[in-house]
């Protein structure tokens, strides 16, 4: 397949309304990229439960990017694998064989105190009963136009490829991981045996094949669309063009990344007396605002007003795509079937 | 500094500890900071702004050679503080450029690399600091040892490589989390043959 890629930029949209948290994405890039031993602590693909300090924990405070008003460089901290915590042996020996069902229980095995496990300590969320609220959230290296770890590297060996994949040289990275502290998205891991930085490589063999990246493809929610920015028609241009209903996450770190957002919805809050209070919705916008910048009140108007018109049995471009009807539409021009690619080489 | 002959072989001479090295003079080297302004970019002069880097202010080295092969033993304090993330590390630079940002583009140097997590030396070209390139195996070989808080490390070579007769030194001290250009570097040290 011979994908036109001069100077083009692929794209992610993830639905939070549809997003389930089953981390189907995350283990779909695991099993694939990330099998060595050495790699245990990498999740190039991770789903948090918002609100939450996220993996690696607290990641939003950890620098990175650029001043918003100076645009300069802001340093960063580098992550540890303690605070990946993606690293963990769980006892499922003694759960499935163990002879003590119903007593013992799946748990990472580390001590409770500083442990923070991905899908496991820091599945949070707010709110108090019967108002608590919580969406999931995957997360995957942004392919930045803008890209801090690319510009921070002194060897070079960070670049961005013709389709918009931000990808790294492993024989040219020295270890250096100065792009661990840039990023502030806190997506790049380290291999302490093989002394090189890695990320998320937007499944480039994949890309060139007409496959969609696996994150993307094994979605069972129909939660991630990929494809062109610039190709108008498109699920993801029209949803970040068009429409304006998916968001950078944190626009105002200024990467200028390449996976969008679109908001989660939420039901309205219930009054002490138990009436339902329909001026307000659960996810405090405020914190919605936090994540995706001030354009999320727009997006969030919009999908309400979309939504409504179906309800009213009208028809809405909008809620068709989102609902993808048809789950190829998902995958852009990506849509080869990875079953029928003869690998080579 | 004097570069002695040994008729040693190659196992002893890569030895840190050995009896080899015990006839030759060692001379003292004072290494300075890889300066700030040079860094490669705009993250790292930034994230560096405030701290101090480049904290082995000296390094006593020795050099031997048999036919065909230069080895050089680099000993220097150990910073006592755990290396949480970054080895201790250090580097023979050979060729002819400056020497203080640790070759240019148009100047490269060379640099046989030794860090305290790798199991060989690399070689690298250097075109800048940090700005390195690992070559291919060029036989670059080394040997360390690290005791009553100092560090003895021997990086051997083929003498051939030696261009201009000179030498320099970089260190890393990794408790402070150097790496790339953010070093220690002494300044070009003529080598005299026996
Ligand atoms: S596979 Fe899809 S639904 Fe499941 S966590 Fe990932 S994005 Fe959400
Ligand atoms: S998300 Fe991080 S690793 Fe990915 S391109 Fe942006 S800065 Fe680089």
């Amino acid at each position: 397949m011979n994908i036109q890629a001069q100077n083009r930029q692929i794209a992610w949209v993830v639905d939070l309304n549809k997003c389930i948290g089953c981390q189907t994405c995350s283990v779909a890039c695991k099993v694939l990229w990330t099998r060595e031993d050495s790699e245990k602590a990498q999740w190039w693909c991770s789903v948090n439960t918002q609100p939450g300090e996220g993996t690696p924990r607290g990641w939003e405070n950890m620098g990175g990017g650029f001043e918003e008003q100076t645009h300069r460089a802001k340093p960063g901290e580098q992550p540890t694998p303690a605070d990946f915590g993606g690293g963990f042996e769980f006892n499922h020996e003694e759960v499935f064989y163990g002879g003590s069902a119903g007593k013992v229980h799946l748990e990472p095995q580390a001590p409770r105190e500083g442990r923070w496990a991905m899908n496991w300590d820091e599945d949070q969320g707010a709110g108090e009963w019967p108002n608590s609220y919580y969406f999931y959230m995957p997360r995957l290296c942004n392919h930045c136009s803008n890209a801090p770890c690319l510009r921070s590297c002194p060897s070079k060996a960070i670049y961005k490829r013709d389709d918009g994949l931000v990808v790294r040289d492993e024989d040219a990275c020295l270890g250096a991981r100065f792009c661990m502290e840039a990023c502030p998205y806190k997506k790049i891991y380290f291999n302490y045996d093989r002394h090189v930085a890695q990320h998320c490589i937007g499944c480039f063999p994949r890309i060139e094949a007409g496959v969609a990246p696996a994150c993307v493809r094994q979605c069972p929610g129909r939660a991630v669309f990929v494809g062109w920015l610039d190709e108008e028609q498109s699920p993801v241009s029209r949803l970040v063009n068009e429409w304006k209903v998916a968001l950078p996450l944190h626009p105002e770190y200024g990467t200028r990344p390449n996976v969008y957002y679109v908001p989660p919805l939420s039901p309205h809050p219930l009054n002490e007396d138990m009436s339902v209070n329909t001026e307000k919705s659960r996810i405090p916008p405020e914190y919605l605002e936090s994540l995706f910048g001030s354009e999320v009140h727009g997006a969030l108007d919009f999908l309400n007003a979309e939504m409504a018109k179906t309800r009213e049995g009208k028809t809405s471009e909008l809620m068709k795509t989102l609902i993808a009807y048809k789950w190829q539409e998902l995958l852009g021009p990506f849509a080869v079937d990875p079953a029928e690619i003869i690998a080579t080489g | 500094m004097k570069l002695a002959k040994s008729e040693q072989d190659r196992e002893t001479l890569i030895d840190p500890s050995s009896k080899a090295w015990e006839g030759t003079p060692a001379q003292a080297l004072s290494l300075s900071p890889v300066p700030l302004e040079a860094q490669p970019n705009e993250y790292i002069r930034a994230s560096w702004a405030t701290r101090s880097y480049g904290k082995t202010g000296e390094v006593s080295a020795t050099a031997l050679a048999d036919n065909d092969r230069l080895y050089v033993r680099l000993q220097w304090e150990d910073d006592p503080a755990p290396n949480e993330e970054f080895p201790d590390a250090a580097a023979l630079v050979l060729g002819n450029g400056d020497l203080g940002t640790l070759g240019s583009s148009e100047q490269p140097l060379s640099l046989w690399y030794w860090a305290a997590d790798r199991d060989e030396p690399l070689s690298l070209t250097a075109s800048g600091p940090g700005v390195f390139a690992r070559n291919g195996d060029n036989g670059i070989s080394g040997a360390a040892d690290l005791s009553n808080g100092r560090w003895s490390v021997v990086i051997a070579g083929p003498l051939a490589a030696l261009a201009g007769d000179q030498l320099g030194v970089v260190v890393w001290n990794g408790s402070n989390q150097e790496r790339a250009g953010l070093a220690a570097v002494s300044s070009w040290v003529a080598l005299e043959k026996e």
